[in-house]
């Protein structure tokens, strides 16, 4: 229907989901691929000259600039296409090294992604070697402030002192002690946790080719305390199981001073393919 | 069994995903926030896109309301139907 886009009726716009070497790509397309951003499309490969752009053809309708900024107003709807996205550049990246665009790069035309794949094939090729053979892993820092603040009580000597002081001082002194205990602690909670999350940082990096550092985007506090700390790293597939082990005696060792370790992947390098 | 992880999400594996309302945070975190900018001739910008993240995070950070989107994506529903408005009346 929409072979010929320039001749038919509702044009169609082309969503692009990620890059990746023509050769594997066709490999991959022959062996099936996953559902498209939009349920009646399907996903096609546009190739120049040794790269393939991961494609489908979305309605102009729903992708033209106006009705795209409403569409994403609509949660139900971007959450479905942001998993939708997920799942075909998923698809190639646990197949083959792709670079994976975030959502929403579309192309007017059928030209415009040749065009990209032309410009910037030097870049795109460079991104797919340093990719190659790799994932992303992310961890997530929680902390739960109560029972860091418990761990900090009995550990620190002078907030020990100040404790026994307050005991047996007059309710005056006592009332101004509590204070002092107040703020101490919640400063030796706070250089604590960036002990934590230093020692968690370097003790991935060193397993890491690449290593992030993420803006913690995340507003609420969970169940499991407080979102503090968001990291990626670029791990070899032949490191997973260490990464993960590492991430088992890691979340162990910090679990009894409410630090959480969240282990999440392996996702396509999203944090690793540009910018 | 024994590990201290209560979510590791295995992305390949749908059936975790479905079990963890982390998986589709992480995932609207991943693609909406990262990931390379090719600018194509329409391109949601960078602000737009916290805003939208922000907005999502809270909506979906109940494990009902993501199941709720997942269920969506598995029947492949068309959004605007009653669920959506269900949705929205949460914002």
């Amino acid at each position: 229907m929409t072979g010929n886009g320039e001749k038919a009726e509702v044009k169609d716009a082309f969503y692009v989901y990620g890059i990746c070497e023509a050769t594997a790509a066709a490999v991959i397309a022959a062996e099936g691929l996953p559902g498209a951003i939009e349920e009646d499309a399907g996903v096609e490969l546009i190739t120049v000259d040794g790269l393939s752009a991961v494609v489908s053809r979305v309605p102009l309708a729903s992708y033209a600039e106006l009705s795209l900024a409403e569409n994403l107003t609509d949660a139900t709807w971007t959450a479905v296409r942001a998993m939708r996205h997920q799942q075909v550049v998923e698809h190639f990246a646990r197949r083959t090294s792709v670079v994976p665009l975030r959502f929403g790069a579309i192309y007017l035309e059928f030209e415009g992604v040749e065009r990209m794949l032309t410009d910037r094939k030097l870049e795109l090729k460079e991104i797919i070697e340093r990719l190659r053979g790799r994932e992303e892993w992310g961890i997530n820092l929680y902390a739960d402030r109560e029972t860091l603040a418990g761990v900090i009580d009995s550990l620190s000597p002078r907030l020990r002192d100040l404790h026994e002081q307050a005991a047996t001082a007059s309710p005056g002194q006592s009332y101004l002690l509590r204070k002092k205990i107040e703020t101490l602690r919640a400063d030796e909670s706070r250089s604590e946790l960036q002990r934590i999350s230093s020692e968690v940082e370097d003790t991935f990096r060193s397993l890491a080719d690449e290593t992030r550092r993420l803006r913690v985007l995340r507003v609420e506090a969970t169940e499991h305390g407080e979102l503090t700390a968001k990291f990626a790293f670029l791990i070899k597939r032949a490191s997973f199981e260490e990464f993960r082990a590492t991430a088992e005696r890691l979340a162990r060792k910090h679990e009894l001073s409410g630090v959480r370790l969240e282990l999440t992947g392996p996702w396509p390098a999203y944090n690793f393919a540009g910018d | 069994m024994n590990s201290p992880f209560e979510q590791v999400v295995l992305q390949s594996d749908i059936d975790e995903l479905e079990t963890s309302d982390l998986s589709l945070l992480e995932t609207l975190d991943h693609v909406l926030n990262r990931g390379l900018v090719i600018a194509g001739e329409i391109t949601i910008s960078v602000a737009d896109i916290d805003l939208i993240f922000l907005g999502l995070n809270v909506l979906v950070s109940s494990v009902e309301k993501a199941h709720e989107v997942l269920r969506e994506r598995e029947q492949g529903k068309n959004p605007g139907t009653s669920e959506t408005e269900g949705l929205q009346t949460e914002r």
